[in-house]
């Protein structure tokens, strides 16, 4: 009996040591099938306790499969659900709130204060305000990016207020076209932005004279003359912010997910998808502002960047610095 | 009202990826589009568990949540469907299912164009007319109209995955919970063996 255990036990000591010695051997071989370990020992100790593989299917670790395609040896992601409580929640709610009441406080400000009309008599002695490169970089924007707004706006929005109206079939038919030009016009949008930032980027630095404004808030509520350079701190703030800031952060996220051909994992791209959203509804909300001003919120604004040309009044009204500068024969020109 | 549901069995799936097989026979699957997958864990290691994964049909799709165009819908008997007509492409389902179900028959496509979604319809086809050629074309064979079962539960050669009504296939699997590890549900273990005998020691 004593011999048994005694051998039993010599035995066991010599599995422990070449367990041992395969320890100090290979360490990261055993780390590496830790779980596996796990579930080893478990359905010895709890037999049909499969607790180790189930905590393995919810790690969102891949684990063999011979289907081939993304992210195949996935059995569950969970980061679906917060993508889709995003989404589904506060971006689309806020979003369509936000976007619901900046055209309306733009329409009651139109309607109470009106648009600012030139004070002095035009001149008839135009001097150019835009160059030709700089109209095309800025109506190629301005075209692609309404484009994809209004797309946009349709693939989060569309299935709340044109399928009630409108019915599925519509929607599907719009949205299939939407989606399309949407992914093709999406990379366009993103060359004109950097041409954008390169055309504009000199004039948008800041200037002394851009405290004035700021404390004057520009003149929008007293309707007073506020001197400015070439752009003044409202264009810039819309510069840096919506075309810079935002623009690069749109046109970014979006070609993450226009390319998945890249093998970027759902993850990465349900991410792109929320920075992709909330920057593109702030993009539009701002960009609502700037249309605003450009169109019949200043009188001879829209003319400028159509023809390139302001009327000199206009000049000296809107541009003051500019204006002085462009007639000292300084820098100023375009 | 029945309630259609898939339970596969971890104690039971070998691997054999016949469902796979199955499934991508009967509906004439497009090139690159698994419907269903096995995934192993700890593959060739102690400790290894497969499982057969498909849609889910899940009560408060994710799916159905995110659809841009409102395409994705449940039947009465809990089968999630689509309509391929209003299908975009977009992928938000592929973003939102946790299983991987939807998937696509130009793969991740520059711009996005992943052609229109594909997914497992419980072998229920899809919004055409039940057992039509457009329907056979679009979604596979409609099984369900024909008062038959999902494919791939049906060839399973362990039967470990498992599809049909809820309570039915819950009860199979509690049953062969409660008599598992007993030896007595093992293949041939009653004939070869016959019943224990009453107050044998």
């Amino acid at each position: 009996m004593s011999t048994i255990l005694g051998r039993r036990s010599g035995f066991g000591l010599l599995l422990a040591l070449v367990a041992w010695l395969f320890m100090l051997g290979s360490g990261s071989v055993l780390a590496q099938a830790g779980p596996a370990a796990a579930q080893v020992e478990r359905q010895q100790t709890q037999p049909l306790n499969n607790a180790p593989v189930w905590r393995e299917v919810r790690s969102g670790e891949a684990h063999f499969t011979t289907v081939r395609g993304p992210e195949t040896g996935v059995l569950i992601q969970t980061e679906g659900q917060a993508w889709r409580q995003w989404r589904n929640g506060p971006i689309t709610f806020w979003g369509g709130v936000l976007l619901l009441v900046v055209p309306t406080a733009i329409g009651l400000f139109f309607a109470v204060k009106g648009a600012v009309k030139l004070h002095g008599a035009p001149t008839g002695r135009r001097m150019q305000r835009f160059s030709t490169f700089e109209r095309v970089v800025h109506w190629g924007t301005a075209i692609s990016f309404v484009v994809l707004g209004i797309t946009g706006v349709c693939i989060l929005f569309g299935k709340h207020f044109i399928e009630p109206v409108f019915g599925n079939a519509v929607l599907g038919g719009l949205l299939w076209a939407g989606k399309t030009v949407h992914n093709y016009v999406g990379p366009v949008f993103g060359v004109f932005t950097l041409l954008m930032i390169l055309a504009f980027l000199r004039d948008n630095v800041w200037q002394a004279i851009d405290s004035v404004w700021i404390r004057k808030a520009g003149g929008i509520a007293s309707g007073e003359h506020v001197p400015s350079g070439r752009f003044n701190f409202g264009e810039k703030t819309w510069f840096w912010i919506g075309v810079t800031f935002l623009g690069l952060i749109v046109a970014g996220s979006g070609l993450v997910m226009d390319f998945p051909n890249f093998g970027q994992t759902r993850a990465t791209m349900q991410l792109a998808n929320i920075i992709h959203g909330v920057g593109a509804i702030l993009l539009i909300a701002l960009s609502l502002g700037h249309i605003y001003m450009g169109t019949i919120g200043v009188e001879g604004a829209y003319q400028s960047m159509k023809t390139g040309y302001v009327d000199e009044t206009w000049a000296k009204e809107h541009h003051e610095f500019w204006y002085d500068e462009v007639k000292a024969g300084r820098s100023g020109r375009p | 009202m029945a309630r259609m549901k898939f339970l596969c069995d971890a104690e039971r799936c070998i691997e054999c990826n016949s469902c796979v097989t199955a499934c991508k026979n009967e509906h004439e699957v497009p090139w690159g589009v698994n419907r269903r997958r096995v995934v192993t864990i700890n593959d060739g290691v102690p400790g290894e568990r497969s499982m057969s994964v498909a849609c889910m049909h899940c009560s408060d799709a994710p799916c159905i949540a995110v659809c841009p165009t409102n395409v994705i819908y449940q039947t009465e008997e809990g089968v999630v469907l689509h309509d391929k007509d209003g299908c975009i492409g977009c992928g938000y389902c592929f973003y939102a299912c946790p299983f991987g179900a939807p998937q696509f028959p130009n793969g991740p496509a520059a711009f996005g164009a992943r052609g229109k979604m594909d997914k497992c319809t419980f072998c229920a086809g899809g919004p055409e007319e039940n057992g039509s050629q457009a329907e056979l074309e679009k979604y596979g064979r409609n099984r369900l109209a024909e008062g038959k079962l999902p494919l791939c539960a049906e060839m399973c050669s362990t039967k470990a995955l498992l599809g049909g009504d809820a309570t039915e296939i819950s009860d199979i699997f509690r049953d062969r919970v409660l008599r598992r590890g007993k030896g007595v549900e093992a293949w041939g273990w009653m004939t070869a063996y016959g019943k224990e005998k009453e107050g044998a020691k």
